[in-house]
């Protein structure tokens, strides 16, 4: 440090000095704000922290409803492809009970020609003959029922392959709840760094889905055949013995 | 062919969507299981099994593991299998061929796809 060789060194000191102080005094006011704002934000915070509590302990029953929601659309799945699976068996039988009348009124219809052709040609016998096969309107209207059970077989079907979405959105609700357990994790933690009066940044908050997981986030009802070309795709050319390197390449 | 398969998928609703496609296809033998480990221990209880139709995400043991566990045992590798699953994006596509699975459908499936599959797997 320069040592205070002369009286003019002093008085240049002093004048640093009191610089100094002048500075000070304009300071003074701004450090009071700075107070002023901490002893308001301190509640603020405090409030912050209990906000996040609640919220963080009400986490628990959202999961739990969202864990209702998937077994009861499960139970109702189950409960409709019953249904489904009841009239499919009642529609065999149907479908039984016509192939055994198409049976017997074959046999009928022979026995009928056999009939005929032993009963002596006269136009009255003519007349009664076309007026009672005009009335045997059994073999004309079965193939229009078995049109139409067989369209409500293929209708029940399409009903059974529909309810996949219930597999599709448990697996979309499981990844609800992984991400809600994640972010619960993130406020447990953040109630922790605010009681010690730290506050980080959420925004870096990782929802890394485990390798073990029972659910696939990214899986989507759709009818779009998009994905299965990719899958297709990629399958023939396999089957015609391409390189891994080449199958990447069709897709990079 | 007779073919008896396996249909493993921890979704009781979609081992029962499957099964029906089965049945609308005129196959009328199969058995269950609700995951990988399941599978593998009905695979080792009957020998009759010939095609194996899995899911990929289960608890336990998953589809993929299911499948390298089966390609990896001596006995149990010459099986079919099919992978049926929501997993769409390239890279699983191409882990679970490299895990040797003959055939791959996105859900949801359509009977047409199965059939497809079906055919093209015992086919070759």
């Amino acid at each position: 440090m320069k040592q205070i060789s002369s009286m003019s060194d002093l008085f240049e000191r002093l004048n640093d000095l009191k610089i100094v102080f002048r500075y000070g005094q304009k300071l003074i006011p701004i450090i009071q704000s700075l107070i002023d704002f901490m002893k308001e934000t301190v509640p603020l915070l405090e409030d912050i922290n209990t906000s996040i509590s609640d919220t963080t302990n009400k986490i628990p029953r959202a999961k739990d409803q969202i864990n209702n929601v998937s077994s009861q659309t499960e139970l109702a799945t189950t409960e409709i492809l019953d249904v489904v699976d009841s009239i499919s068996l009642d529609v065999e039988k149907v479908d039984k009970y016509i192939h055994d009348i198409k049976s017997k009124e074959d046999e009928k219809n022979k026995s009928w020609e056999e009939i005929k052709k032993l009963i002596p040609s006269s136009s009255a016998a003519d007349k009664l003959i076309k007026q009672y096969e005009s009335l045997d309107v059994f073999s004309s209207t079965i193939p229009a029922i078995e049109e139409v059970f067989g369209k409500i077989r293929n209708d029940v079907y399409k009903i059974t392959l529909s309810l996949q979405v219930q597999d599709i959105t448990s697996q979309q609700l499981a990844a609800v709840n992984h991400l809600i357990e994640s972010v619960r994790m993130r406020l447990s933690s953040l109630i922790v760094h605010l009681d010690e009066t730290e506050l980080n940044s959420v925004d870096n908050v990782k929802l890394d889905i485990p390798e073990k997981a029972t659910f696939d986030p990214d899986a989507v009802y759709t009818k779009s055949t998009e994905r299965q070309d990719v899958a297709d795709e990629l399958i023939n050319s396999i089957n015609a013995k391409a390189t891994q390197d080449e199958i990447d390449k069709l897709f990079s | 062919m007779n073919l008896k398969f396996l249909v493993v998928d921890d979704s009781v609703t979609m081992r029962r969507i499957v099964i029906n496609s089965l049945k609308n296809l005129s196959y009328d033998n199969f058995v269950e299981a609700g995951d990988g480990r399941e599978a593998l221990d009905k695979l080792s209880a009957d020998n009759s099994i010939n095609f194996v139709i899995t899911d990929w995400n289960m608890p336990n043991v998953s589809g993929l593991e299911l499948v390298k566990s089966i390609r990896g045992d001596e006995k149990l590798s010459k099986l079919w299998i099919l992978m049926v699953t929501t997993r769409g994006v390239k890279e699983d596509i191409i882990e679970a061929l490299n895990a040797r699975v003959n055939n791959y459908i996105v859900k949801p499936f359509t009977p047409q796809i199965l059939k497809e599959k079906i055919d093209q797997i015992v086919n070759v």
